[in-house]
């Protein structure tokens, strides 16, 4: 079965869309973050280790639990660990003298995180067999079930999160703290508790995140550190802080990535993104959709 | 007090000379070499994120060019291993041109993304361009460093080597943090505004403290390979970058004694820990995560009682200030 060029590319598109909304939904994971708390949570890719690691390691291997129950208990476990972390760590940071030391504060939890998974779940990287396999096959095209639920749950994902702020009291509250925390405070928003809200969504997100790319990666402790770093870089790409943004960013560095691959030697696609941020950090701040008030 | 100071200052001088002659574990003496290294990049990284206040998350790419410089030229060029040195000078002033300029359009963590940015890209440029690097396997048979025929080629050599090396580099960083330049990078992590207003070329500044800073970590580099003779780009990831932060933090941020504090700290606790055996990573990481909430400013912030940022310096004053904030009272 013969591609023709035409086929050739769309296949490239799509599955440069799939990678693309992962990318997309770990910068919107990290753009809540930086919104609400005006940290930059470095730790991020550890909580997708994290809860990957809690969805295949305990629930599905260890206590053979069916996927979907796994869903929910992992969902909850990530919700208290979420709640920890925000009232342990993330609220006394954002009150730091400098940006340096939140920065190392987060840094540091991102390898405590990572040497508890080592002890816990042990060295040896693991799959979870027949979770998300198989393919799909539109004429000549093949598209993975997995890429498939990402595109779906990801947009389901992305358009509650817009609902939610826009039309909830606590989403608006939470896009008050945003813009300007000392206001919203005077008209009795409790900040910390805010803070500590968003730190729990953006954790059940990273859930969701995780156990989404489970049949993408072996499940080992650097498993997130690429889609982490390029969740950044999608993150700037598109509009710091913006959501539809950073949807943008990411598919466009997903498609981006796929089609570099014809011009450059393949291990060289994960500079794409990189390089590109540098870029667009210094001639384009405001990234694609250009929504940009100031740099901080 | 001054007295006690050069006192005490001299007896750990002594205690240094003296320490090969009384421990003669290769280990312990590879260890301690391996603290020097350390200790000249953490006072290059104190420049940058130290005292002008630009957050450097890229410490590992500045190191891996050094080391990388240096190593490629005297293997493949068979040129004298010398020569490295004034090589890896020249990488870390360019590199600090090309940090530096970006540095003055971005700022904060902005900043830390491009540096992570491009550390990742050395090191995936280091690890796939096979026929110029050697890709994963590294660069091999890296010779030693050697001075009119003697050969620095024991662990026992070398330490006396770095030892000098690492003592005229901390006086020239104390210098520097003490003059004018100093003074100025100090002021603009304060106030880069009022600096300019003064009428001081804040750009210029900058880009002179990222110079400096990547000059300090190529020449760590290049100290580094010539000490292990042999280097691979698994070495310098991102891990290696944080690791220095984290030894500029716990010693004490803006002061070169607390760089090097905390260079010695964080190179040989994990050592000390190793008793735990799987647990000691953890117990570090927790450890430094303890210091990063109670005592942002570092060890030597428990000595000092006299500067501005005093109030926050004092631990008693960050448990208070911490406890207000864990108890939900202070809302920013």
């Amino acid at each position: 079965m013969k591609k023709t060029m035409l086929e050739s590319v769309l296949q490239l598109i799509v599955s440069g869309v799939a990678m693309g909304f992962i990318y997309a939904l770990v910068g919107i994971e990290y753009t809540l973050v930086w919104n609400s708390t005006g940290l930059l949570n470095f730790s991020h890719d550890k909580f997708i280790m994290l809860s990957a690691y809690i969805f295949a390691g305990t629930f599905v291997i260890r206590m053979g639990l069916p996927p979907a129950l796994g869903v929910l208990a992992s969902l909850l476990v990530m919700f208290l660990f979420g709640v920890l972390v925000a009232v342990g760590i993330f609220n006394p940071l954002r009150s730091m003298a400098s940006p340096i030391f939140a920065v190392m504060g987060t840094v540091v939890l991102g390898r405590i995180i990572s040497e508890l998974v080592r002890l816990i779940w042990g060295p040896i990287p693991f799959t979870l067999p027949n979770y998300l396999t198989g393919t799909y096959q539109i004429g000549n095209i093949i598209i993975g079930r997995v890429n498939v639920w990402i595109i779906v749950i990801s947009s389901l994902l992305v358009a509650s999160l817009q609902i939610f702020f826009k039309t909830t009291k606590t989403g608006k509250a939470m896009r008050c703290v945003q813009q300007n925390k000392k206001a919203a405070t005077l008209m009795g928003i409790d900040v910390s508790k805010n803070i500590v809200f968003t730190i729990v969504l953006s954790s059940l997100v990273c859930t969701v995140i995780g156990m989404l790319v489970i049949p993408l990666f072996t499940v080992d402790t650097a498993m997130a550190n690429m889609i982490g770093l390029k969740g950044f870089s999608s993150g700037v790409i598109g509009g710091f802080g913006y959501l539809p943004g950073v949807i943008a960013g990411g598919v466009f560095l997903g498609v981006l990535e796929n089609f570099s691959t014809i011009v450059l030697p393949a291990v060289y696609k994960d500079c794409v993104g990189f390089v590109l941020m540098i870029i667009f950090l210094l001639v384009r701040p405001s990234g694609i959709l250009g929504h940009r008030k100031n740099l901080r | 007090m001054k007295k006690v100071k050069i006192a005490l200052m001299a007896l750990i001088l002594a205690l240094l000379v003296a320490f090969p002659l009384f421990d003669s574990n290769l280990y312990h003496q590879q260890l301690m070499n391996q603290v020097f290294v350390n200790i000249i990049v953490v006072m290059g990284l104190n420049f940058i994120t130290g005292l002008t206040g630009q957050m450097n998350l890229g410490t590992a790419g500045i190191f891996a060019l050094g080391a990388y410089g240096s190593a490629l030229t005297c293997t493949k060029l068979g040129t004298p291993v010398w020569l490295g040195f004034p090589i890896a000078i020249v990488i870390g002033f360019l590199i600090g041109r090309g940090l530096g300029y970006p540095s003055l359009r971005v700022k904060g963590v902005y900043l830390s993304l491009t540096t992570i940015g491009f550390s990742e890209v050395v090191r995936l440029i280091l690890t796939n361009a096979i026929d110029f690097t050697g890709g994963s396997q590294g660069v091999q048979n890296i010779p030693f460093l050697n001075l009119f025929g003697f050969e620095f080629n024991t662990p026992f050599k070398i330490y006396y080597l770095y030892f000098a090396l690492t003592i005229i580099m901390a006086i020239a960083a104390a210098r520097i943090v003490s003059s004018k330049w100093g003074r100025v990078f100090k002021a603009i992590r304060d106030n880069s505004d009022a600096v300019e207003a003064c009428g001081i070329d804040v750009a210029n500044l900058k880009i002179l403290a990222f110079t400096m800073a990547a000059v300090y970590g190529c020449i760590g580099g290049f100290l580094y390979t010539h000490m292990m003779g042999y280097i691979n780009p698994t070495a310098f990831n991102q891990d290696l970058s944080v690791n220095y932060l984290v030894m500029m933090m716990i010693g004490g941020i803006g002061s070169v004694a607390g760089n090097i504090l905390g260079a010695v700290m964080v190179t040989l606790l994990p050592e000390i820990l190793r008793f735990m055996q799987n647990y000691y990573w953890l117990i570090f990481s927790i450890i430094t995560l303890i210091f990063a909430v109670f005592l942002p400013y570092g060890i030597v912030s428990l000595f000092k009682k006299s500067e501005r940022q005093e109030r926050h310096f004092d631990i008693f004053h960050s448990i208070k200030k911490a406890r207000e904030i864990w108890g939900g009272r202070i809302a920013k």
